[in-house]
């Protein structure tokens, strides 16, 4: 096959490609962003450039006019690569995400970092069949004795490609699609590379569509994202798709923030002028720089990115698609949209492959969404014989009740402090990260960090050990007070008294490390949410507590949990230890399931069809226990009855 | 035929609270006050056991309640000027059982009163009256954590029931109280929860729970003494289903929301059509005390002589075996 050297201006970026690429496709190898809304389906007119030097093959297109054409003016998308080239990018070709992110957003919590997620035990175990798969495919020259059409040529291939037999793949051959402009290259692609070709096919409701063919065999080259898009944080994964492995594991704080700490101030935002779209490139932005970081040390081509899976709670999947949430905050809470059809990446605005596919894991309600439907999937309470609950300890607290014949939920407006954030020195479950901590004589603090860096702050994990330590030990009374001792790591401060945990010295950022009594406060609305629902959850469905067999705490706090702990401060019902089960953030990893798994996603679509939602806001006594939850452990004190208190 | 009696059984009790010791008890009082004891809803007889009666507290003041409503001034005349003689003409004319003083001088705004000068006028009351003494601080946190230890020090011995604490300032005034052998006012804004926090929060401390009185604070009779009823009804039923933390007797401050309605403390002047101001304020503050006594009000704080005078009687009737 024959390269090229093609050179962008005014980057005076050369990067060298196969003939017969589009120089769309070059430029996102060359990590330049050009517009394309269309996908490169030659549509929009977006992705206009200027041919310098050189020699392309155009197919026409009404978004050229006349004048285009005697200013060498090309559409990026249709144009394949001849020769070597000199293209120059316009400014008004290049996405600019500089441009289009609002001012406020600029510097905002502005890397993305590693996180560690829990190490899944016993996860549920599904076939793999991603949902975007290369296939190389060696075709048979046509003669006079076989001229069969190239598009049925390839479809033919694809049908007796062994991975097609092995039902690997998505449907057969009568759901088979593709967009015009593969089929405008097709002719010639197939003749140049001398029928020997990788298909890309991906799963798009249900029909194999063709995102992508390419001469030669790059079936090794196929990445997909899992996304967990949360109020507070978004957590993003990189996934070889091939090996089935994953690369990285990338969290930030959704840059939403700026515009409100929880789902409801944000759909009041998003009706005000511009709002909506200032919240979409908000996440958009947080994605990209994601998707980017990954993609740069992983030295992955964008072309080769494929399939996105996200799960979001529902406002979050509406914020992501550009849809206006409004109706999810009034009565009677209904969203737009619970089951989203699988479109393309890049018309929710996100850069990938332009024909890459999304999928937006199916929501249940308009508090109860896709990142439950995920978690219920990872955790496999819904195949159990026996009673579980499902809980997940997020900015929105959902809960789950129930087993392989029903499934409940409800939803309860907890605040991100467990995600560390709106606290003090909290932090997100990343590298110097105090995870664990106990306090021993005289209020000394031994602790862990993630990866054992210095300590940055505190995650989710850190705080519940905190809490139930400083209760133990007498620094804090049950209301969340802190108390009054002559000890020098308590001090007042301007948040009310404060107990530092570890000192200026020892920090990676040379200031205290503390928690003061306005922390305190948020956790405890935060733990009274999330056990007010599950109580309320239980009760409604005229269960108790004592009926459930198996308890799964999902969330992206930590990598770990100590359960006694989160008993003790009243998080968590007091049940027998061992029927709690640990699955840190089940969104994402049920997304990723989902990405590797056909029988997955159906499972999942399943799983939100099933599910039923009660609605917490309508439900008067859910104040009242809400109310009586707000102490250490909880005002009912005969509810924890295996506490020494 | 006769109808069948249902009756309703509880297990659980609610504590006794002493207020006042006598010569015999380490105190100087002539007597002592019981409150609570009960194992059933107010004024069930039949249904249990209710040992000790209702007992109503005159309120007093540190400094001249200047601006109380002429019907309440009228009633006492020059002694409000004059705390002792003020406690003893409650003691004397309107037969008190228990007098409730209010450190109102105390607080910033109203005199600012130091601790010493309190304490003196405590202590004189205490030698010139010998009816257990029920004292409230100024309000002021800061203020009252100064003031209230000094007055529980002062009074070691006599049993004082001494208030508030509230959720976010109890511990000094707990501590003050323990260790001087007092009862304290765990005071909760209309809350059954907070109620039974501060509850819980107190004893933590030490203090036993046999040692507290509620204040689940009130509303006049239309301003809030539904809600006010409600709450101490739901608090009653928790209390003597077993739960322990709940189970405390209640002061009300009847005088105190009673005489802040508009209704109570209007002249005749402005609204001719509501009728003679005097009756109607003293029906206002006895309305609302019934109320609360039906919603199991153990000690109420009031002011107008001639209300106390009708709430005694409707308290004997109601008990009258």
């Amino acid at each position: 096959m024959k390269k090229f050297k093609v050179t962008f201006y005014p980057d005076n970026l050369t990067i060298e490609v196969n003939k017969d690429t589009t120089i769309l496709s070059a430029a996102i190898t060359a990590g330049i962003y050009i517009n394309s809304v269309c996908g490169g389906d030659g549509v929009c007119g977006r992705c206009k450039v200027v041919l310098r030097k050189g020699k392309v093959i155009c197919s026409s297109s009404a978004a050229l006019t006349k004048d285009d054409k005697e200013k060498n003016i090309y559409l990026a998308c249709l144009s394949t690569i001849h020769s070597d080239l000199e293209v120059e990018i316009p400014v008004s070709s290049r996405l600019n995400l500089e441009r289009m992110v609002s001012p406020e957003l600029k510097g905002l919590y502005s890397k993305s970092e590693d996180i560690e997620l829990v190490k899944p035990k016993d996860q549920q175990e599904f076939s793999y069949a991603p949902l975007a798969k290369k296939i190389y495919i060696q075709l048979r020259r046509p003669s006079t004795n076989d001229n069969l059409s190239d598009l049925e040529r390839l479809y033919q291939g694809i049908q007796l490609s062994p991975e097609v037999k092995q039902s690997t793949l998505v449907a057969g051959i009568e759901n088979i699609q593709t967009s015009l402009s593969n089929i405008k290259q097709l002719g010639e692609l197939l003749r140049d590379s001398e029928w020997k070709i990788t298909v890309s096919i991906g799963e798009r409701n249900n029909n194999s569509e063709i995102i992508a063919i390419e001469p030669q065999n790059t079936t090794k080259r196929i990445y997909g994202f899992a996304f967990d898009i949360g109020t507070t944080t978004i957590s993003g994964q990189l996934i070889d798709l091939d090996l089935n492995k994953v690369l990285g594991t990338r969290a930030s704080y959704n840059k939403q923030a700026s515009f409100g700490s929880d789902v409801i101030t944000r759909i009041i935002y998003a009706q005000e002028k511009d709002g909506l779209e200032k919240l979409h490139m908000a996440v958009i932005e947080t994605v990209d720089e994601i998707i980017q970081d990954l993609v740069q040390e992983h030295k992955i081509d964008l072309n080769d990115l494929l399939y996105v899976v996200t799960s979001g709670n529902t406002t979050m999947i509406h914020l992501l698609l550009n849809i206006d949430p409004a109706n999810i905050r009034r009565e009677p809470y209904t969203p737009t949209v619970n089951f989203a059809p699988t479109i393309r990446a890049v018309e929710a605005g996100i850069n990938i492959n332009p024909r890459g596919l999304i999928f937006c894991v199916p929501g249940i309600a308009s508090y109860v969404g896709g990142d439950i439907t995920a978690g219920v999937l990872s955790s496999g309470l819904y195949r159990q014989e026996d009673l579980g609950l499902f809980i997940d300890i997020g900015t929105n607290g959902e809960v789950v009740l129930g087993d392989r014949e029903f499934l409940v939920s409800c939803a309860a407006s907890a605040g991100p402090a467990f995600e560390g954030s709106g606290v003090a020195c909290g932090m997100r479950a990343s590298r110097g990260a105090i995870q664990k901590l106990k306090i021993g004589r005289g209020t000394k603090v031994s602790y862990s960090t993630i990866a054992g860096d210095r300590p940055r702050g505190i995650c989710g994990s850190g705080y519940i050990d905190l809490l139930a330590e400083m209760l133990r030990c007498g620094v804090m009374d049950k209301d969340g007070k802190i108390k009054n001792t002559r000890n020098s790591l308590i001090r007042d401060g301007q948040m009310g008294k404060e107990f530092v945990i570890v000192p200026a010295a020892e920090s990676a950022s040379g200031e205290d490390i503390l928690i003061n009594e306005a922390d305190i406060e948020n956790l405890k609305r935060a733990k009274a949410a999330i056990y007010a629902a599950c109580s309320i959850l239980v009760r409604q469905m005229n269960f108790e507590f004592s009926q459930l067999k198996k308890i799964f705490i999902a969330g992206g706090f930590g990598t770990y949990l100590d359960i006694e702990n989160a008993i003790q401060i009243g998080l968590l019902p007091d049940l027998k230890r061992p029927k709690f089960r640990f699955i840190g953030n089940s969104a994402i990893a049920g997304a990723r399931q989902i990405l590797i798994s056909l029988e997955a996603k159906k499972e999942a679509e399943e799983i939100a069809r099933k599910m039923t939602c009660m609605e917490l806001s309508t439900e008067p006594q859910y104040m009242d226990e809400y109310m009586a939850a707000l102490f250490f452990p909880h005002t009912d004190l005969t509810k924890f009855p295996s506490l020494v208190l | 035929m006769a109808a069948q009696q249902i009756l309703e059984k509880y297990s659980g009790v609610v504590s006794t609270v002493q207020i006042g010791a006598t010569a015999g008890e380490g105190g100087s009082r002539k007597s002592n006050i019981l409150i609570g004891g009960q194992n059933t809803m107010p004024f069930l007889s039949a249904e249990g056991q209710i040992p000790h009666k209702p007992v109503v507290a005159f309120e007093i003041w540190d400094t001249p309640p200047l601006e109380w409503p002429k019907a309440l001034l009228e009633a006492y005349g020059d002694v409000v000027g004059d705390t002792v003689a003020w406690a003893q003409k409650a003691a004397g004319d309107f037969k008190a059982e228990s007098l409730c003083l209010r450190l109102q001088g105390a607080h910033p705004d109203f005199g600012d009163k130091d601790a010493d000068s309190e304490v003196k006028l405590v202590s004189k009351l205490l030698e010139s009256v010998d009816l257990p003494l029920i004292v409230l601080g100024s309000g002021d946190d800061a203020k009252d954590n100064q003031v209230l230890p000094a007055i529980c020090e002062a009074a070691k011995g006599q049993r004082c029931l001494i208030g508030s604490a509230v959720s976010d300032n109890y511990k000094t005034l707990a501590a003050a109280v323990l260790a001087d052998g007092h009862n304290i006012i765990a005071e909760s804004p209309i809350d059954i929860n907070i109620a039974k926090q501060l509850n819980i929060l107190i004893s933590d401390m030490g203090l036993p729970l046999e040692r507290i009185v509620i204040n689940p604070t009130i509303g006049a009779l239309g301003y809030g003494l539904e809600y006010a009823y409600s709450i101490m009804e739901r608090a009653r039923l928790a209390a003597l289903a077993g739960d322990k933390t709940m189970a405390c007797p209640f002061i009300c401050l009847v005088g105190h929301e009673a005489w802040r309605a508009k209704e109570a403390k209007a002249s005749i002047s402005e609204f001719p059509l509501w009728g003679e101001d005097v009756p109607r304020g003293v029906l206002w503050e006895v309305i609302t005390a019934t109320a609360l006594l039906q919603a199991g009000g153990d000690l109420l704080v009031m002011r107008h002589p001639l209300a106390v005078e009708k709430i005694k009687k409707y308290i004997d009737n109601l008990t009258q075996k």
